[in-house]
């Protein structure tokens, strides 16, 4: 009799349970549908068209725009730049945000909170308004060059603004919380008697890292070096602002195509560029899952 | 196996005492257990011995060493965490391995080592597995297995069983004892659990508020307790407030007179204590014990074999007594008057009598 009305419950609970979680991923599902994976069908048949300078985009079916793009030594060197500062960024990134996740992760403090806020902090200053900044401080009549200047160690300015080191820079700022945040979770995740074994095992700090924490933080090390990745590949505002008309990447250059009214081209970029971005990405989550994985 | 010592180690945070001038020798081959209530100090005295917490002052010595500064890595003693801290990543025999591999043991030692360490605690079957594809019990001792594969001077425990289910608890009790044993390892256990400490140890230290209250065997714990913090932890004790007013005579509050052993506490405020299994309980006056009274019952609890009852013997003196169940029927209700006694040996006195003096253990 009791057993009956318990099964009778769980199993209304279930079947609620089912109908809740339909609405909880609902909505989200619904907006990734219509407003991601649409547009991006679209885009994909765009740049399948072909570009006429006058008539601008006709009605084709052709790859006429990804060949230009693989045999164009700018454009080829425009993506492999992406690819580079990308790369360049998220090991930055993952070198100078892990040893600081650590410490937020194992602080006492009652401070925590506030620690996470300034970390957080700069997400509340856009790109645009950052990369201003950052120019402010770069410019050849910037702080520090007036600094260098000033204290007589270079005759001229240096020339930061507008360099690929400014960008990186620039870039880095940007993506640096992502990566914190990404791995402090995960950090907190472990218990810490575990790294208390190691030590008490005979392992000095270096060797708990590599044996210990860095295998137990790994799925947080492949979600922030994804994330700080795509985010790295896609820089709009830091490569124009800081970057100049000089240097491109592979975002201000899709921008730029639309610009021109070259949907075809754009949509092509855009491709290459997400395609690009996907691949590396699962390779890198696969190799590293691999070496850590038995 | 070494000798282990510890030289009025003392840790302060701020104006707080974690643990104060705890002196401490553990021979080689002995259990020492630190027993005490939460935030007594033994835990960080224990990570004081492993290397997680830096002393204030004081010195500790593994064998011939001073190793007060050593970094934990390089203290080669032997740590079973109350968690367990098994690696999640690694088999069990990755776990068991990694203390000889960090000391740069050859490939083929360390296969022997932790095939050794496994059969010990009867895992070998299991060394491909992953801590969590193991029960509590199995992975408590692996991680027993880890600590001891690299052979450490001292075997440290903290709280290791307070994880398992009941049951479990008493067979990993005698089977770490054994184990302790036939290696002869020099042992510091931690636990607040006054039953595990008693069954285990060579010798206890009754640790409150980050001092040592009294070390002994467990005899001299339970006969001779140091003061009433111990005669209230260890054992079960009923306590009276009063005085006392000759060496060998306790008044307590209530009025009544209690015929005691000779002590060295000044005449004065002071505390009685009694353990319930020395208190005699019967239908009639009871004539060949120095100390007998006539009370009320307030309380029966019956436990089987055994019967806890609570006599008051005055507005202010309420007693415990644990009587057997005899053949006879004696059973005392709620509300009945019967007489108790105790002998004089059976009491002891301690220095002040303080409300605090309320037995924690009715």
């Amino acid at each position: 009799m009791a057993t009956a009305a318990t099964t009778a419950v769980s199993v209304e609970e279930r079947g609620g349970s089912r109908l809740s979680a339909a609405a909880l991923i609902g909505p989200a599902t619904f907006i990734v549908a219509a407003g991601l994976l649409i547009p991006i069908v679209i885009l994909f048949r765009y740049s399948l068209n072909k570009f006429v300078p006058r008539l601008m985009m006709v009605d084709a079916l052709t790859i006429e725009s990804y060949v230009k793009f693989f045999t164009d030594a700018f454009y080829l060197g425009v993506f492999f730049t992406t690819v580079k500062v990308a790369m360049i960024c998220t090991i930055a990134c993952l070198i100078m945000g892990f040893p600081l996740a650590y410490a937020l992760a194992r602080t006492r403090t009652r401070y925590k909170n506030i620690l996470i806020m300034l970390v957080v902090l700069p997400l509340f200053v856009g790109n645009a308004v950052r990369a201003a900044g950052w120019m402010t401080l770069f410019g050849s009549k910037g702080m520090i060059n007036a600094g260098l200047v000033g204290f007589g160690l270079v005759d001229v300015p240096v020339q930061m603004m507008f360099t690929e080191g400014a960008v990186i820079v620039g870039i880095i700022a940007v993506n640096l919380p992502f990566m914190v945040l990404t791995l402090q979770s995960v950090i907190e995740s472990i218990d810490r008697a575990v790294e208390e074994a190691a030590f008490s095992l005979g392992a000095d700090p270096w060797h708990m890292f590599w044996r210990v924490l860095w295998p137990l933080a790994l799925p947080g090390i492949v979600a922030g070096i994804i994330l700080t990745f795509i985010l790295g590949m896609n820089a709009y505002a830091t490569p124009v602002l800081l970057g100049g008309p000089e240097f491109k990447m592979m975002a201000p250059l899709v921008f730029g195509q639309m610009q021109l009214g070259n949907w075809p081209f754009g949509a092509a970029v855009s491709f290459i560029l997400m395609t690009t971005t996907l691949v590396l990405t699962v390779i890198a989550g696969l190799s590293l899952h691999k070496r850590y994985r038995r | 196996m070494a000798r282990l010592e510890l030289n009025q180690l003392s840790k302060r945070y701020g104006d707080f005492f974690a643990a104060r001038d705890v002196t401490l020798d553990v021979a080689d081959g002995e259990f020492l257990v630190l027993l005490g209530p939460s935030g007594c100090g033994k835990t960080t005295t224990l990570r004081m011995i492993a290397g997680f917490v830096e002393p204030t002052s004081g010195a500790v010595r593994i064998g011939d060493n001073d190793v007060t500064q050593l970094p934990a890595w390089k203290r080669n003693t032997g740590l079973v965490f109350q968690s367990y801290a098994l690696f999640p990543h690694l088999t069990v025999a990755q776990n068991v391995a990694f203390g000889l591999e960090m000391r740069k043991a050859p490939r083929s030692e360390i296969t022997q080592r932790v095939g050794e360490a496994l059969e010990l605690v009867r895992l070998g079957h299991l060394g491909d597995r992953l801590p969590r594809q193991l029960s509590g019990g199995q992975q408590q001792r692996v991680a027993l297995a880890r600590a001891l594969a690299f052979q450490p001077d001292v075997l440290l425990l903290d709280e290791p069983l307070s994880n398992l289910d009941a049951k479990l608890r008493q067979e990993v009790r005698v089977e770490i004892r054994k184990l302790q044993q036939s290696l002869n390892l020099t042992t510091v256990m931690v636990t607040h659990d006054q039953e595990e400490a008693l069954t285990m140890a060579d010798r206890l230290v009754v640790m409150s508020e980050g001092a040592v209250r009294q070390v002994g065997s467990q005899r001299d714990l339970y006969e001779r307790p140091a003061d009433r913090f111990v005669a209230g932890f260890v054992g079960r004790s009923s306590f009276l407030s009063g005085s006392l007013e000759t060496p060998e005579r306790f008044r307590s509050a209530g009025g009544i007179a209690v015929a005691c052993r000779p002590s060295t506490v000044a005449i004065g405020p002071a505390t009685l204590a009694l353990r319930p299994e020395r208190v005699t309980v019967t239908p009639e006056a009871i004539s060949d014990v120095e100390n007998g009274f006539v009370g009320e019952v307030e309380f029966v609890s019956y436990l089987g074999g055994l019967i806890d009852l609570h006599v008051r013997l005055s507005p202010s003196d309420l007693v415990i007594a644990q009587i057997p169940n005899r053949e006879d029927g004696f059973m005392p209700r709620t509300g009945d008057k019967v007489h108790v006694g105790w002998t004089v040996a059976s009491a002891s006195v301690f220095p002040g009598s303080g409300d605090d003096a309320d037995s924690a253990d009715l």
